[in-house]
């Protein structure tokens, strides 16, 4: 269908960042919804209360991102952005996708075992997802702001991605 | 002899406005898109009842909120895309221009001369209804998870109040046009429902059984 083909266009976008008006032109939010769950999911049961099934963490992934997000977008606006409020939410959301890799491969590497080894992997994995990451979404986002102005804009989506990024690397299952 | 024929026209008359009238109540109440408007209340009214039954159906929160997410998105989806389109001929979406402005665009489609796409009333009826109540539902939803403390499904309620309430508030845009057509539209409505009031039931006789009453009425002779 005509929508499906237009999120999996957006997924191979993030993938290569060239500078593409997929992104920014034709927003949609369905791609971010799905890796929000998804990362939610694979994030949860992963520390010590286990007597509420994972329950808070699975909501506190969910407004951790969504929040974060709406507060770069606002952040990038009040700075004098040119970008939309959803085109900004879109990019974000899309950019989750190289976390959501890393955070695969985190758990696939814990199931084998959860030792020094394991943890210089998983670290490895997660700084250079989490570099493509920042690198892909200010391709995308910084070229609406005046030069000036690109650090102010770049410092909170780095932050925003660190946030993911440390969540995924002190994932330890029960 | 004279009486009869006198009973048989107005007998005539009555079926002649009888079947006007079915004819007129099939045209308002056919459904036109039974599929679309099925999937229209289902996906809002599981959300709901999911939302209600969570705790009894399975234990695991986690479960129940994906299902909610899911069935609101759906719900989004296809309120947005396929029913408002087919039920009531309005759609509304963002458009972004080459300059980078984004700008949202609300339609309504126009109603033909021949009448033969206009949508019927029960179809108009449901959508609406299926539109208004459930974001209601939600934000009531809303005030007793924060009132009562319950956080941790206050992230889903806030979804549902989210895209349940864009939908209304986009599709209210559609209907009404700008802000100062809010008052020339309440007027003509009022209005139709004046005239429909004082033109349908009133006058005729709805089914035929009845018919024969005034008949039998107007000819105290027989």
């Amino acid at each position: 269908m005509r929508d499906l083909k237009a999120v999996g266009k957006k997924f191979v976008h993030v993938m290569y960042p060239k500078k593409s008006s997929a992104l920014l032109r034709d927003w949609d939010l369905w791609g971010p919804l799905v890796l929000c769950v998804s990362l939610a999911l694979m994030l949860q049961g992963g520390s010590a209360d286990s007597k509420d099934d994972g329950g808070p963490q699975f909501a506190e992934v969910f407004v951790i991102i969504w929040f974060g997000a709406v507060v770069i977008t606002l952040n990038s606006k009040l700075l004098g952005g040119t970008i939309s409020f959803f085109q900004s939410l879109c990019v974000l959301g899309y950019c989750v996708l190289p976390l959501t890799v890393a955070m695969l491969v985190c758990r696939l590497v814990l199931l084998a075992g959860s030792g020094t080894v394991s943890f210089i992997i998983r670290l490895i994995v997660v700084v250079a997802m989490f570099g493509w990451s920042t690198l892909a979404s200010t391709a995308f986002l910084a070229d609406s702001q005046p030069p000036n102005r690109k650090a102010l804009v770049v410092y909170p989506i780095f932050l925003f991605y660190f946030v993911i990024s440390w969540m995924i690397l002190t994932f330890t299952p029960q | 002899m004279v009486g009869q024929d006198s009973s048989d026209d107005i007998e005539d008359v009555s079926l002649f406005d009888a079947d006007d009238d079915v004819s007129r109540r099939s045209k308002k109440s056919k459904i036109r898109h039974p599929v679309a408007s099925f999937f229209h209340l289902f996906f809002r009214v599981s959300a709901i009842v999911v939302y209600l039954l969570c705790e009894l159906l399975t234990s695991s929160f986690i479960a129940c909120m994906v299902t909610i997410i899911l069935l609101l998105s759906c719900d989004f989806w296809a309120v947005k895309n396929v029913t408002g389109r087919l039920m009531v001929g309005l759609r509304w979406w963002n458009q972004v221009d080459d300059d980078g402005r984004s700008h949202w665009v609300f339609e309504a489609r126009k109603v033909s001369a021949q009448g033969s796409k206009t949508s019927s009333e029960a179809e108009s009826r449901i959508f609406w209804l299926g539109l208004i109540t459930c974001p209601m539902i939600w934000v009531i939803f809303a005030f007793s998870a924060l009132f009562s403390f319950k956080v941790k499904w206050l992230a889903v309620v806030v979804m549902g109040v989210v895209l349940q309430g864009a939908n209304l508030y986009g599709y209210i845009r559609c209907k009404v046009g700008s802000r100062k057509n809010l008052t020339s539209m309440a007027t003509n409505y009022l209005g139709k429902q004046f005239l429909r009031q004082v033109s349908f039931p009133g006058f005729w006789k709805p089914s035929s059984h009845t018919c024969f009453y005034p008949s039998a009425s107007l000819l105290p002779g027989l």
